[in-house]
């Protein structure tokens, strides 16, 4: 999706608040929607379909609210979309129907627990041989989907080299749209001189973590 | 189920725009008491999380990963090889790590984590990521002025230093091993590990010897 979320490379934003107080919660609100996010989704979503929902959110929103209030808007957008919540208990935040049997809380030693069992692998068995070795020179893709991808912007079009092979993982092209597919995945070198004109230093390198299709044979 | 439309999903946001009220403070509220009138959640269990990741889970796990790679070499060289196993070492495995590489600093080369198109992290050793991390101006610049950004930092880089940035695009997560302060031999791992920043793991902090103080 080309929206303003692929945020690589754009120009006037900045500089950076380098001296922000050294802690996880500025506010007590963003704890909260961290917690709530901890311990609640749905199970028809994927990662890659939460973060498209995200990435859909209002440009001037996206780029002005905070951002766990964006956390907040997708939660509740998404759980409109599967039919958990309707938009007016969206809105109102009052449940209008019947309510499922709570679940029992648990104990902050048993969440640190329970975050150990959140190391969720995305490898899956390769269906395929791999296109590509290491070493070889490739090309991103110039078009990429208009749905979500992880193809940023200011590489497509652009020369880069294989630098590792990470076997296949779900493919999130196709996983925000639920079906949890496997493809080759593997890291790749971008010149700093190839992506920008004006660029620092020429032996500076980007290196991203891109799928197979996404890529082609220099 | 989810549709997985963006059409619908846009709509969805629009209505939201136009009806949520605007301090975010009541959003999460509102989402937080509808979770739990509906029975999806429970207050005490969000409470946990909150308090997890305020105390249990942060960047001095990470710290103390690098003590020890400092000081054994062969743990350095796990975890390098594997990040992932050798974090589990520590049982510090969890959240967004399960497919984790360290990276390392040296005279020659500076390593820099950014997440491009979200706000990737690996939480199980690094806990919330700081607020800079997810803003506009850190994701769009750390790829194409990486130097600028360091700078900012109160990083400054020799022309000979070569910068390598790390673009979360997939499941990878990042961890940068800075490089030892001088003069620490003898020193044990609960000091080296004070040493160690919770931005130099990111990239944005280099030289630790300034972080000595008094210890």
């Amino acid at each position: 999706m080309d929206s303003v979320h692929d945020l690589g490379g754009k120009q006037g934003y900045g500089p950076i608040e380098v001296d922000e107080p050294d802690v996880p919660f500025k506010y007590e609100w963003e704890g909260r929607m961290w917690g709530i996010s901890s311990c609640s989704g749905s199970s028809d979503w994927t990662i890659d379909w939460w973060r498209h929902v995200r990435e859909a959110i209002d440009p001037v929103d996206y780029l002005t609210r905070p951002y766990f209030d964006s956390w907040a808007q997708t939660e509740l957008a998404a759980y409109v979309d599967s039919g958990v919540f309707t938009l007016e208990e969206a809105i109102s935040g009052k449940c209008q129907s019947e309510a499922f049997e709570a679940p029992p809380s648990i104990t902050v030693g048993e969440a640190v627990a329970r975050d150990k069992k959140r190391d969720t692998s995305f490898e899956v068995e390769a269906v395929d041989a791999p296109r590509f070795s290491v070493g070889d020179s490739v090309v991103a893709d110039v078009v990429a989907s208009s749905h979500h991808t992880r193809l940023p912007a200011y590489v497509r079009g652009k020369p880069g080299e294989i630098t590792a092979h990470h076997g296949a993982h779900i493919f999130p092209d196709l996983s925000a749209q639920g079906n949890e597919e496997g493809q080759h995945l593997y890291s790749v070198a971008f010149s700093a001189q190839d992506l920008w004109q004006d660029c620092e230093n020429p032996s500076d390198m980007i290196y991203l973590d891109l799928w197979e299709s996404y890529l082609e044979q220099a | 189920m989810a549709t997985f439309d963006t059409k619908n999903i846009t709509k969805i946001h629009q209505a939201l725009h136009s009806h949520l009220p605007s301090d975010s403070a009541l959003r999460v509220k509102a989402l937080e008491s509808l979770l739990v009138e509906k029975g999806l959640v429970n207050s005490e269990t969000i409470d946990a999380w909150v308090e997890a990741y305020s105390e249990e889970i942060g960047p001095k796990r990470g710290a103390k990963i690098i003590a020890k790679a400092w000081l054994d070499p062969s743990y350095k060289q796990r975890l390098l090889e594997d990040a992932t196993a050798a974090i589990t070492e520590f049982d510090y495995h969890g959240h967004a790590t399960a497919h984790l590489k360290a990276v390392e600093n040296t005279s020659s080369v500076h390593n820099l984590v950014v997440c491009t198109l979200c706000s990737c992290y690996p939480f199980s050793i690094l806990g919330v990521a700081p607020n800079w991390y997810k803003t506009a101006a850190y994701r769009s610049r750390a790829v194409r002025e990486p130097r600028s950004v360091l700078l900012e930092f109160g990083v400054t880089l020799d022309d000979k230093v070569k910068v390598q940035v790390w673009d979360s695009t997939a499941e990878l997560r990042y961890l940068v091993i800075p490089q030892r302060p001088q003069d620490t031999e003898g020193w044990n791992e609960e000091q080296l590990a004070a040493l160690v920043t919770r931005n130099s793991m990111i990239g944005t902090d280099r030289d630790l010897n300034s972080n000595r103080g008094e210890a």
